[in-house]
């Protein structure tokens, strides 16, 4: 489902973020990416969604290499894809609904189909009787909630999630990564970059370590660990 | 485009300019005062080409046939006449029939003609009365004929014709010159208004692009804002000018009698037709410009 072989990426003429990048991620996975900061999590999401293309090297989503997909073809990859953001990214000016619906409504889904699907879309993530809610009044987890819903409510094969719970606290963070396994366990391939150790630890899942912008461990039932 | 998708760019962007506000109100009327000024010009030119329509065609160009020329000289002239592309029409007159009018003109007082008449004391030249297509190209036509072989003499009312033409073209071209400094403007402002409806709706923007909304679905709000404004902006001053112009046509009927003035009804449609293209279309360049500059999709 993602392939990633000998993948460089170069800002500009800087140093290069990341080198000799390889990564196999297999449909139904959740893995977790971990490293210090500036080691590259960030960037490698960002390619994966097809937001900055590699230096060097082959990266493919679904079987289409990125680096030759076309501008126009780049929407399409992305409905596929879910995404979800340490800093929420809601629209402060209309409510819980239409923040999910939104996602929907811009790829051409119609009313009728939106008022199924947001409703399913929210109850998976807890979220059902706060719909008319803006998200100024939810307090950071039921916020990045309503961040899961916008990136599940289309159904996509994956979701990238940029660390998600950054900005909340322990007891929250642990129910928003059990929701990422809950949408895993439905068949969602989830990818989840994140410094959290504890939690790392605790869910005993794949963990690629970054390190001096390479991958420098790999391994199944990982635990966080630092790259020195 | 998806008729839904239609319905959803629509109130994109009229909220847009809802949001706008003061910017949106800018851009309104300034449009509306170029297209007004636009509008009234062209309604004035109409009238000013309905009253001078008279005066254009009885302008006419003599050229008098030099009495020493012998018939191959006058055929070439003939021939020189005819086939010349700006001559709309082209007719002999000869000292004969010349004699013939001036008597009908003079009606009672023919008898001044008395001892002129006969073909060897008629003392009227043969000649040409021609017109040109386009009036304005009178004096130019008039002096190049003037070499033609044969031609004694060109005549053409100049010291009349030449300030009236030059008057009009004047006016043309300063109104034209003012046009197009206020059509700048016009597609100015639209695009920063644009621009500010990019700026405040960057947030939407960005999730629009990370959720996988085409670059037309994002850009399409941006356009129809533009051809609004352009459009509201153009319907305003084809009402004023209706209006306007059906009571200064009332007044004009009530106080100046011998002007005629074209009907209201056919004045706006016309205006109608030149504004509300010409609005849209400033609006979707303003817009373009700014989706173009700004919206990095
Ligand atoms: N657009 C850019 N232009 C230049 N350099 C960049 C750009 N984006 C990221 N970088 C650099 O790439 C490196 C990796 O950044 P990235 O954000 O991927 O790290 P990260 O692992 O996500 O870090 P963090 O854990 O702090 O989020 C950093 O040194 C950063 O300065
Ligand atoms: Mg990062």
């Amino acid at each position: 489902m993602i392939e990633i072989h000998h993948l460089y990426k170069q800002f500009e003429n800087d140093a290069y973020v990341l080198e000799d990048i390889n990564l196999m991620i297999d449909r139904g996975e959740f893995v977790f990416i971990v490293g210090s900061s500036g080691a590259g999590k960030s960037t490698l999401l960002r390619l994966l969604l097809r937001e900055i293309l590699p230096t060097r090297g082959m990266i493919k989503v679904f079987g289409r290499d990125l680096a030759r997909l076309r501008k126009r073809e780049v929407p399409y990859l992305r409905r596929n894809i879910g995404m979800v953001f340490q800093d929420f990214r809601l629209l402060e000016d209309r409510n819980v609904f239409e923040n999910v619906a939104f996602s929907l409504r811009v790829i051409g889904v119609s009313t009728r189909e939106i008022n199924k699907r947001v409703p399913l879309a929210l109850e998976l993530v807890g979220l059902k009787g706060k719909a008319l809610r803006n998200p100024g009044e939810l307090s950071g987890g039921e916020q990045q909630r309503v961040c899961v819903a916008r990136a599940v409510v289309n159904r996509p094969a994956v979701v990238l999630a940029d660390e998600p719970t950054g900005n909340l606290d322990p007891d929250t963070s642990m129910e928003i990564m059990k929701l990422f396994q809950d949408i895993n366990i439905r068949g969602t391939t989830v990818v989840v970059a994140t410094h959290a150790k504890e939690l790392v630890d605790h869910f005993q899942k794949r963990v690629v370590v970054l390190g001096k912008n390479r991958v420098v461990s790999d391994r199944e039932r990982g635990v966080y660990l630092h790259a020195h | 485009m998806h008729i839904r998708s239609l319905f959803y760019f629509l109130g994109e962007a009229f909220k847009n300019i809802a949001r706008n506000g003061w910017m949106s109100v800018a851009s309104v009327g300034v449009v509306s005062i170029t297209l007004l000024i636009l509008g009234s010009f062209v309604v004035l030119s109409f009238n000013v080409d309905l009253a001078t329509h008279d005066l254009k065609e009885q302008v006419q160009i003599v050229l008098y046939i030099n009495e020493r020329a012998g018939e191959d000289t006058r055929a070439e002239l003939h021939a020189k006449l005819v086939a010349h592309p700006g001559l709309a029409e082209v007719r002999y007159v000869s000292r004969a029939d010349a004699m013939a009018r001036l008597k009908e003109k003079l009606g009672d007082r023919s008898n001044l003609l008395e001892g002129y008449e006969e073909p060897e004391d008629n003392p009227l030249r043969d000649s040409y009365e021609l017109r040109t297509a386009i009036p304005e190209e009178i004096p130019a036509v008039a002096k190049e004929i003037k070499s033609y072989p044969g031609a004694a003499e060109v005549d053409y009312g100049s010291g009349v014709v030449e300030p009236l033409f030059q008057f009009t073209g004047l006016v043309r071209w300063i109104g034209l010159a003012f046009m197009a400094g206020l059509a700048v403007t016009t597609v100015f402002l639209i695009a920063h208004t644009i621009r500010l409806t990019v700026y405040l709706r960057r947030k939407e923007i960005m999730i629009m692009k990370y959720v996988g909304a085409t670059d037309w679905f994002i850009r399409w709000p941006f356009l129809f804002e533009g051809l609004i404004l352009g459009m509201i902006g153009a319907v305003i001053p084809v009402f004023i000018i209706f209006y306007g112009y059906q009571e200064a046509a009332l007044w004009m009927q009530n106080n100046i009698y011998f002007v005629s003035l074209l009907p209201p009804e056919k004045i706006i449609e016309v205006i109608a037709r030149i504004l509300i293209p010409l609005g849209v279309a400033l609006g979707i360049i303003g817009s373009t410009i700014s989706v173009r500059r700004f919206l990095k999709v």
